[in-house]
């Protein structure tokens, strides 16, 4: 009598919980709420198409370090995938979620390519040396890893440079506060995270040279507990805008919207729908066009390993629009900054920039470049925080 | 009754929507049907047979050692610091000296379990636990504090080539493979052919009787649970230096717990150690492929691994001839 | 440090605590009837994946917490069958039972990552609207906060006040004691392991659907080996196990307060402390004796054959 009962029991657990996986909806709107305000100024390839009866044109692998519906990091680089589709119907994508060590990174890639991918684009961080050791077992498979910097002869290396938007988001932020005091939630002390954080804080104190930004880690890149604890404790020291360097912003935003705080997005356009209220605005990597113009130089055989990286004017980081509660006086003064970042006529690491100790980091007349960015272990002056 | 298991995750499958027989050739083909693919199998059983023998043989004196997590962690926290150390050292003095490093690591997260479990202060199946918590905080701690690379904080640089365990054939497959092998093969006949073998048994049999007939209890209950701890640190060793090639935060895919299990389903038997780590393996490795033809969660093959388990604990036969073998 | 960041150290600890007691308090039913569940981790990843599908379908929370209640208590009978009735080896089912709930909340949970939820709503303590959003927001809480206290008092009054808890614990003291003594420890431990879910479920749903309202693979993060080893410090007491969690999610949080002092102290090494406190607890008090863990805590009853 005991077992029969177990038995029906299993079997509704069974039963419900594959239902649940089933008659899922839609997974949450990859499209931002409106669209970005910002034009693609890179010119799109034509790409060449090849006449497709035999299977698709070109069987392309992604594999991606988190969930691809994630609001963030992993989102944005699917979407930027995907887009190669949308602009080159005959090609294939196959894809694979939560890949974010080495080890599996390698199995995914070798399966991928035992199913006759011919092009690789391995988003996350962790994949660039997998990536690189099968690039040489497979010199007629080309490799596209994000956010590395390695290259090769089949091997190269993309990404989006926010520099400049992390610049004008810093300026936006400061127009915002009211406490004078902005929060940056870090996932690891990272060269390119304290660039980031470095850049919020030099486009904040362009507009108000008190302000201070907080920054605070989670030692992981998609701990929301952990998310959730580093926001509240800055909102407890008094911030009241919000930023981030995580994977995914969701648990941030949420977070800052429910203490009331204001924030600004990161990674993905879809951030903005978690903070309909205090949004000021974001910034997202939108490398669609550029991967499509990647996969047409593969399709007519002119790829070359080009070490890419593209800002904003090149469309490749997206602005998003401004939340609700930002007032038009703001947007403007935001949007005549872009304008001047794009035609060059500021610059955020010139000199002289001095760090936390007082150390001049940049001189007069210096500017910072890529790489030195990449390596950053110091933070500029106005940051409260450990850099290391 | 493993049909059952099988039917029972085909149903699951074909409830959310995938085709189970496809998945299953899917499973089937990535791993035994092409020779890239066995030899993923391979590489995957390397650690589960050495963690399956540091519950093993505890075992055998009536120690139950669930912390293989913690213990194979620290043995590849103190092979790391080797091979970051020595990063001059030739291939073959760097190698075994990480070897050594690796189980001592071990054996001394293996130690105050054993200890307090043979003063009879404490329980080594909570202390295990608990410590198997601590350890990848150790791990943490010890990457950001002092060896985390400059472009990423949560690994160790790479490891140089003296520090890698060679493979073979362009495979993956690499020299922990013979060092589980060796393992297996010498607890089969330790247990067999030594005496010390015949007095552990006897004490996992009866400790109060052993020990009236004069064995060194306590001393066999730390040992033999150190030595366990060690093989836990070698399996940490032989992942880190041999597979990753780096030391990253939460590398174990909770593979002491799978050795855990493997053990159990062996019953503790090197060959079935041997069996079950394979079928184990064969399970994980297909289920890598199962993301990419189905769209499936990678962690979904955890689902038809745990059906497996249950089914098998599930025996009644199953379960009481363990009882009675301890 | 202000006060607004001391009050900040207190507020975290509860928002976080709230999920850790619950499962605590779940697994100290479990304890006290004798059985381990070491795949405490994979019910509440199971039960936080489908509070969080439901309530992302329905709209509802309260729904979502529901269901993720009886999700806990669900996974823990599979539990239950394998332990009591099929008198399979604990530790071995219970590991089989993590890996379970690893896979299948990844399965239900996949098309809800992401997903955006309307999370339990939160209610400001009575008295304090007068302080300013800042520092009331610190202490606005949500029906599973507010309750997490009177159960705990709930589960220590139905342990020892009442017969049937009498009779749980003298299931975990010695079944065959209790089996002679009119008791049918086959149906006690059913009934405590589907309790004990139902609490975890509550902690899972806390976690999912109130705090961070949001879902992702292996979200808990090691919250059900947390709570084994809270079970442990609290000595199996449900009042005592109030403190355990909130000193342990307190860790996290004096952290950060640190961290934004200036003071540089490594996060981890933090995190480990009221592990090692456990520890000693434990070696003062003696892991094996009677008065603290129930005597046949891990062993199979074999029943009369």
């Amino acid at each position: 009598m005991k077992h029969r009962s177990i038995y029906a029991l299993l079997a509704v657990l069974m039963i419900s919980a594959m239902a649940l996986s089933a008659c899922a909806p839609a997974p949450a709107p990859t499209e931002a709420p409106a669209p970005p305000t910002e034009e693609p100024a890179a010119p799109v390839e034509a790409p060449t198409e090849v006449p497709t009866e035999a299977g698709p044109c070109l069987k392309i692998g992604a594999l991606f370090g988190g969930a691809v519906t994630d609001a963030g990091y992993n989102q944005a680089m699917y979407e930027s995938v995907q887009a190669i589709k949308q602009n080159i119907p005959c090609v294939e994508i196959i894809t694979a979620e939560n890949v974010p060590d080495e080890a599996g990174a390698t199995t995914t890639m070798e399966n991928m390519i035992s199913q006759g991918a011919k092009m690789i684009f391995a988003t996350a961080f962790n994949h660039q040396y997998p990536a690189l050791d099968l690039s040489k077992k497979y010199p007629d498979v080309v490799f596209e890893h994000a956010g590395g910097w390695e290259m090769g002869e089949n091997f190269a290396n993309y990404f989006g440079d926010p520099v400049n938007a992390w610049y004008l988001m810093g300026a936006a932020a400061a127009k915002m506060t009211e406490s004078k005091n902005l929060g940056f939630v870090a996932a690891f002390p990272l060269g390119w995270t304290l660039t980031f954080a470095n850049a919020f804080e030099l486009g904040a104190q362009s507009v108000d040279p008190e302000v201070k930004t907080n920054v605070a880690y989670t030692f992981a890149w998609g701990d929301s507990a952990k998310e959730a604890e580093v926001t509240n404790s800055l909102i407890n020291n008094g911030a009241d805008v919000i930023t981030m360097h995580v994977d995914s912003p969701a648990t941030v935003i949420g977070t800052a919207e429910s203490r009331g705080a204001k924030s600004i997005g990161f990674q993905s356009l879809a951030a903005q729908q978690f903070a309909p209220e205090n949004w000021i605005s974001g910034t997202g990597y939108t490398l669609g066009d550029k991967l499509t113009w990647l996969a047409s130089t593969v399709l007519d055989k002119t790829w070359k390993p080009i070490f890419l990286r593209c800002g904003m004017p090149d469309g490749c980081v997206a602005v998003a629009p401004f939340g609700p509660k930002v007032p038009q006086e703001v947007q403007d003064f935001v949007n005549q900054v872009r304008a001047d970042l794009d035609a060059g006529k500021i610059v955020p690491f010139a000199g002289p920039i001095v760090d936390q100790t007082g150390a001049v980091k940049v001189k007069e007349g210096e500017v910072l470049t890529s790489d030195v960015m990449s390596n950053v272990d110091w933070f500029v002056k106005g940051i409260e925080g450990s850099p290391k | 009754m493993i049909v059952f298991a099988f039917v029972l995750f085909g149903l699951i499958l074909l409830l959310s929507g995938k085709d189970p027989i496809q998945s299953y050739k899917d499973i089937f083909t990535s791993t035994l049907g092409s020779p890239y693919g066995f030899s993923e199998v391979l590489v995957a059983m390397i650690p589960m047979m050495i963690t399956a023998l540091a519950v093993a043989l505890p075992s055998r004196v009536g120690l139950i050692n669930v912390g293989g997590e913690g213990q194979l962690y620290i043995g590849a926290a103190f092979a790391t610091w080797a091979a970051l150390t020595f990063k001059d050292m030739p291939a073959w003095a760097l190698l075994p000296l990480m070897t050594v490093l690796g189980m001592l690591g071990g054996a001394l997260w293996a130690f105050v379990p054993g200890y307090l479990k043979a003063i009879g202060l404490v329980n080594e199946t909570i202390t295990t636990l608990l410590l198997n918590s601590v350890a990848p905080k150790v791990i943490g701690f010890l990457i950001f504090g002092f060896w985390h690379s400059a472009m990423d904080t949560v690994k160790t640089p790479n490891f140089v080539e003296a520090a890698r365990l060679p493979t073979i054939f362009g495979t993956r497959i690499h020299l922990g493979m013979v060092f589980a092998l060796i393992l297996l093969a010498a607890f089969w006949a330790v247990m067999k052919y030594t005496r010390w073998g015949l007095e552990m048994r006897s004490i996992g049999g009866n400790a109060q009787a052993s020990k009236r007939n004069g064995l060194p209890v306590k001393k066999y209950l730390i040992i033999v649970m150190c030595i366990g701890g060690a093989i836990a640190g070698l399996a940490g060793m032989s992942q880190v230096s041999g597979f990753y090639g780096v030391l990253l935060l939460n590398f174990s895919m909770s593979l002491g717990f799978m050795g855990f299990l493997i053990c159990w389903l062996a019953g503790g038997e090197p060959v079935g150690i041997l069996i079950m780590s394979f079928v184990v393996s064969v399970i994980f490795t297909g289920g890598n492929l199962l993301q990419l033809t189905r769209d499936l969660p990678f962690a979904t093959i955890n689902v038809l691994l745990a059906i497996t388990l249950f089914v098998v604990l599930a025996q009644p036969s199953f379960s009481i001839v363990r009882e009675k073998k301890k | 440090m202000s006060l607004l960041a001391i009050l900040g150290v207190l507020s975290s600890a509860i928002f976080s605590g709230t999920s850790l007691l619950y499962t605590t308090l779940g697994e100290i039913v479990n304890e006290r009837s004798g059985i381990v569940n070491l795949g405490l981790e994979g019910v509440l990843l199971v039960s936080a994946a489908s509070g969080f599908a439901v309530t992302s379908l329905s709209g509802n929370p309260y729904l979502g917490v529901l269901v993720a209640v009886l999700a806990g208590g669900l996974m823990n009978l599979i539990l239950a069958y394998l332990v009591v009735t099929r008198r399979a080896n604990q530790l071995a089912s219970g590991l089989a039972l993590m890996f379970l709930g690893v896979g299948l909340s990844a399965l239900i949970g996949k098309s809800f990552v992401g997903a955006k939820i309307t999370g339990l709503p939160r209610f400001l303590l009575p008295g304090l609207s007068n302080l300013p959003t800042v520092f009331s927001s610190l202490f606005r809480f949500d029906i599973l906060i507010i309750l997490c206290i009177p159960v705990a008092f709930l589960v220590w009054w139905v342990l020892f006040r009442t017969r049937w808890g009498l009779s749980l614990r003298a299931v975990g003291e010695n079944a065959d004691t209790a089996f002679a003594s009119g008791r049918n420890p086959f149906r006690i431990r059913y009934q405590a392991l589907f309790v004990g879910g139902l609490l975890a479920g509550m902690g899972a749903a806390h976690l999912s659907i109130a705090y961070t309202m949001n879902w992702g693979e292996y979200m808990t993060g090691g919250r059900g080996f947390i709570a084994i080893a809270l079970v442990i410090f609290s000595k199996w007491h449900p009042l005592r196990a109030i403190v355990g969690a909130l000193l342990f999610s307190a860790a996290v949080a004096f952290q950060l307060l640190l961290q934004s002092s200036g003071v540089q102290v490594s996060p981890f090494l933090l995190d480990m402390i009221p592990y090692f406190v456990t520890l000693i607890v434990l070696m003062i008090w003696g892991g094996t004796r009677r008065q603290s863990a129930p005597a046949s805590l891990g062993r199979v009853y074999q029943g009369t054959e």
